[in-house]
């Protein structure tokens, strides 16, 4: 009797590769650095951070210097600073990051986009001043929210004039964008609130703006007290009207809605971020980042002694690293591309990933999502609809479910 | 061995009062297993065994153990105590002489206690009884001898008091066994004549057939035939249960053992049929088993519709290890192809379908439990309804009938009230009640055995505390008004989710089973409406919200992986389902038609 049989579940192929942070990344590569130091950790936030009081920055540093060395990219078209809280270092360390990161990739003569994130209580003019200096031609500032109740629940350590503050510490600094983050549907809020506080935030005129829903990520504070019933989410159908208005409010005011949650002025679209979404290759340095090269996409450890023992050469444990078949890099090429406004080329998308069209699964699925109502099609380019947007998740997972098969 | 030196005995009981860990003992005192390479119920070897703490199938071994300078040759066999798998324990009473009746001294007398010291009585076995857990503060050996008497009429004033914790008494026990148990009747000149009594599956030596020699010898090189299957094979292995597979030459008269034969169609070798020499003399068949009577019925449907055939590979497979099942192909219009099968009871079915997962890498539906209906058309021709599906329209038939058990229960007298009170919610007739002792009581009622299955043992637990046990078996069918509760997902029927109850009961139930869907369907991009309806008339009814917002706000380069992984995994929980028009229906969602608070 024949026992062995194959069965439909997944196989994925392991990848072969034994280190992947040795495959070299193609000069141009986009460069993502992680400063992995705050001010204070905030509950909601499952970025990997700590608060860098008492903790060893300067070792850190040195560590993320040398990594930047050893795998920073060549040449990178952008390059975006994040973390964490890289505007909590101060000058002097600022310097020597981006002097290494200078003389290893050359970045300021082949980036078109240099973004540094930036907190209200480590932004000021001097702080902004240097950042251009160094070659930023963006600062994100981190606002959250504009009331001060809401800013003591998010954990926040700055106050509402800070915000502002540190926004005009950018203007003066003459960088060419700002960007301005902020996160809506904390327990309690209204609409007629959340519509006051964007019209404040768009009255600055920042060329760039995120607006985050709430979400309650596995392992936060956030999410065990919501388990513990301390905090409670906000309903589904409030959720939806803050994300309408949200949409409504930039629309009016000419923003463009590139991005599910991200808006611009005309030609201000972060490009760092535009690659993730059309699923390009990059290097990301620092603990927690991760790094997409020739199609392997890997992880740096979360944890500080475990990345800076890799980091300077020795011996590293990466967590995790995966490389997907063809069918399955497809459907994640469509489920970020659908993120997007432009949306996705199913036959670029196609010739990205090595698929041919009689193994394409997912455009049959994107015909049936068509004929929902979700998704349409224009010129071989497809998009989510009005509907098929605000259940984004609903219809990816679909489409990716063809490349589970 | 010379047969008079054999002794061939079981171990039963109510489900935990230490069978397998008194088995544990003897292996340590009589030297077959080290005590390095000792665990915890040992003989408990299954995955699920070990998980659940019970003992499903029945395991042989053989000990040796020295009385007044001689050696004797103990075959034990160590059976399982629920109630589901009382089969197992007839089967290896066959194989049997003798039965160590073993109480737990700090409970008493139990349901399974009285069932299996009855089947032991049938089978015309030696019964030694045995009061187990001495080493408890709170056991009365005493009175639970008196209750042993009282209960089965069995002697029980010289009752051996063992711990099988401590191995306190346990060589007295071994003694007792040589002592009592008669030697196997076996002829060793006679013709060879074994039973088949299990078998299991081995992907390198094909089917390991187990038995009991009950004339004549068996040598290895042997050409062996079966006399159910004429099938001839060569006996390539032979050898005994000391408890792991030992090779021998030849296996006698009175003696358990196993044979290989490189046997690879699981067609050839049946459970229960007779094993002699090829073109010997003429031999005859012996009793064999009887037929198990299925009690509940539940469907299997694959996954992924194409996997039929590799379901039906894994159920012929596995019913080789356990004959007391039984699947006919079926078909749903929600689910497909599939198989209906028939199990002893709730934690059998629970215990083959977790072994299809597991052994055979089987991704299944499996439908809600249910039991046999019957109906009675005018002329007074009777047709069994399998499955609530195949009920005709009312018009088609003059009465409904459903399957009555006697059910025998054991209580401390305090629960009796409660006992009767949910005895009667679940339409039980009362027959009768005997006090075992002054704290005791044994309690009979004919009920439906739908109501069984539907929620009555968790009732009986919680109405006892625990204490209560029981025990059943099928006497009859029994004509009543029932009717046929129909599920309904956005208009259309669900046949397998609807089932069959008693019209007083419909409303209750309906509504019941709709709270569960409601929980167990995911929220789809459309309003999901649910109903209950007998007929035409809709009894209940719910709805599931349309999913309105189901976006993710962030997503970087840093997380691209993770949060794909949240994706797909929201979706590969929904390969656990079926599409029944455009609503998926999780796996979970089909046994929604079962009670119990978490079903
Ligand atoms: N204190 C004490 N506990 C015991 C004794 N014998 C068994 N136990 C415990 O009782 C529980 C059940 O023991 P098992 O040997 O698995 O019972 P069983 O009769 O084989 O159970 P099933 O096979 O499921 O019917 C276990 O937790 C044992 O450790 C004893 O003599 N004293
Ligand atoms: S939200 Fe920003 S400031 Fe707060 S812990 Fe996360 S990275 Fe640090
Ligand atoms: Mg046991």
């Amino acid at each position: 009797m024949e026992t062995s049989r194959t069965t439909s579940r997944e196989r994925q192929t392991a990848p072969d590769i034994q280190r992947p942070w040795e495959i070299p990344a193609a000069d141009g590569t986009p460069l993502y650095v992680h400063v992995p130091f705050c001010e204070a950790k905030c509950p909601y936030c499952d970025f990997f951070s700590v608060a860098g009081e008492g903790q060893d920055i300067e070792g850190s540093l040195e560590a993320l210097i040398s990594e930047v060395e050893r795998r920073g990219p060549r040449s990178p078209r952008t390059v975006f600073v994040g973390g964490g809280t890289p505007s909590w270092l101060s000058i002097d360390q600022l310097e020597r990051l981006f002097g290494a990161m200078q003389s290893r990739t050359g970045y300021r003569d082949s980036a078109q986009e240099v973004t540094v994130e930036c907190n209200p209580e480590s932004l000021d003019e001097e702080k902004a001043r240097a950042l251009v200096e160094l070659g930023a031609t963006r600062l994100s500032i981190g606002f959250q929210s504009l009331r001060p109740e809401t800013l003591e629940l998010f954990g926040r350590v700055h106050g509402v004039d800070d915000s502002f503050a540190a926004f005009q510490a950018a203007r003066a600094a003459g960088v060419a964008a700002v960007s301005v983050d902020l996160i809506f549907g904390a327990e309690g809020q209204t609409v007629g609130e959340w519509r006051e506080d964007l019209t404040r935030v768009l009255d600055l005129k920042p060329e760039h703006l995120s607006c985050y829903g709430l979400t309650f990520e596995e392992g936060t504070l956030f999410t065990r007290w919501l388990e513990e019933g301390r905090i409670e989410r906000i309903p589904e159908e409030e959720e939806l009207e803050l994300f309408r208005a949200t949409r409504e409010l930039t629309s009016t005011r000419g923003y463009h809605a590139y991005e599910v949650s991200n808006f611009c002025l005309s030609g201000h679209e972060c490009h760092h971020n535009l690659n993730y979404w059309r699923n390009g290759p990059y290097v990301g340095i620092g603990p927690g980042a991760a790094s997409y090269v020739s199609g392997t996409r890997f992880g740096n450890p979360r944890s500080l002694e475990a990345w800076r023992r890799g980091a300077k050469g020795g011996e590293a444990s990466l967590p995790w690293s995966e490389t997907l078949n063809p069918s399955h890099r497809l459907a994640e090429t469509w489920w970020l591309g659908l993120r997007l406004a432009e949306g996705l080329d199913a036959s670029a998308a196609r010739e990205h990933c090595g698929v041919s069209a009689s193994e394409d699964l997912c455009l049959p699925e994107a015909r049936q999502l068509a004929e929902e109502g979700l998704l349409v099609e224009r010129g071989g380019r497809w998009r989510l609809t009005g509907e098929g947007l605000e259940l984004a998740d609903a219809v990816s997972g679909r489409l990716l479910a063809t490349g589970l098969a | 061995m010379q047969t008079e030196r054999i002794r061939n005995f079981s171990i039963i009981a109510h489900i935990d009062h230490g069978k397998s860990t008194l088995a544990d003992r003897m292996l340590e005192h009589t030297g077959a297993v080290q005590r390095r390479e000792m665990r915890d119920q040992l003989l408990d070897d299954m995955e699920l065994e070990r998980e659940r703490g019970i003992t499903i199938k029945a395991r042989a071994v053989t000990i040796e153990h020295e009385v007044d300078g001689e050696t004797y040759q103990l075959n034990l066999i160590d059976t399982p105590g629920h109630v589901d798998f009382s089969y197992e324990v007839q089967k290896s009473m066959q194989a049997c002489e003798g039965a160590l009746l073993l109480v737990d001294a700090s409970q008493g007398v139990e349901a399974q206690t009285v069932a299996n010291a009855y089947l032991a009585v049938e089978q015309d076995l030696e019964i030694i009884p045995v009061l187990n857990k001495i080493d408890l503060a709170h056991s009365r050996p005493d009175e639970v001898a008196e209750e042993i008497e009282h209960s089965l009429a069995i002697d029980a004033s010289d009752a051996l008091a063992v711990s099988a914790k401590s191995g306190e008494g346990v060589g007295a026990v071994l003694d007792r066994v040589v002592r009592e148990i008669p030697p196997p009747e076996g002829d060793l000149d006679a013709p060879l004549q074994a039973l088949i009594f299990d078998a299991v599956y081995d992907e390198y030596r094909g089917i390991i057939v187990y038995l009991r020699l009950f004339n004549g010898v068996l040598t290895k090189r042997a050409m062996t035939r079966m006399l159910g299957t004429g099938k001839v094979y060569e006996a390539i292995e032979i050898g005994k249960f000391s408890p792991n597979m030992t090779k021998c030459d030849e296996l006698r008269a009175g003696e358990v053992g196993y044979l290989v034969s490189n046997i690879k169609s699981l067609g050839d070798v049946r459970i229960g049929d007779t094993l002699t020499i090829n073109k010997g003399p003429e031999v005859e068949m012996l009793p064999g088993y009887k037929e198990p009577v299925h009690m509940v019925f539940a469907d299997f449907y694959p996954t992924n519709p194409g996997e039929f055939e590799a379901l039906r590979d894994a159920l012929e497979t596995l019913s080789l290890t356990d004959s007391s099942f039984s699947f006919h192909p079926e078909t749903s219009d929600a689910l497909g192809f599939g198989f209906r099968c028939g199990f002893l009871g709730l934690l059998h079915m629970e215990i083959i379908q977790q072994r299809l997962e597991r052994e055979h890498d089987m991704d299944m539906i499996q439908t809600a439990p249910s039991v046999t209906y019957m109906i009675r058309k005018a002329g007074g021709e009777e047709e069994m309804i399998r499955s609530p599906g195949q009920l005709p329209p009312r018009d088609h038939y003059e009465e409904l009938l459903e399957p009555i058990a006697r059910v025998s229960m054991l209580v401390p007298t305090e629960y009796l009230g409660n006992l009767m009170q949910i005895s009667v919610d679940h339409r039980g007739t009362f027959v009768r009640q005997d006090h075992l002792s002054p704290t005791r009581v044994q309690v009979e009622f004919d009920m439906p055995m739908g109501e069984i299955i539907y929620d009555f043992y968790d009732k009986l637990k919680s109405a006892t505390r625990g204490y209560g046990t029981l025990n059943y078996e099928v006497t009859g069918f029994n004509a009543d008004d029932l009717v046929k509760l129909q599920i309904l997902v956005n208009g259309d029927e669900v046949d397998a989710l609807s089932c069959i109850v008693h019209r007083s009961q419909a409303d209750m139930r309906g509504r019941a089973v709709l709270k569960k869907l409601r929980k167990e369907i995911p929220r789809h991009m459309f309003e999901v409406r649910l109903q209950a309806a007998i007929g035409s008339k809709i009894i209940a009814r719910e709805s599931i919200a349309a999913l309105r917002k189901d976006v993710t706000a962030k997503c970087y380069g840093g997380d691209i992986t993770r949060k794909r992984k949240l994706l797909e995994k929201q979706k590969a929980g929904k390969r656990r389902m079926r599409q029944v028009g455009n609503v998926d229906i999780p796996q979970k969602a089909f046994l929604s038609v079962l009670g119990g608070d978490d079903k």
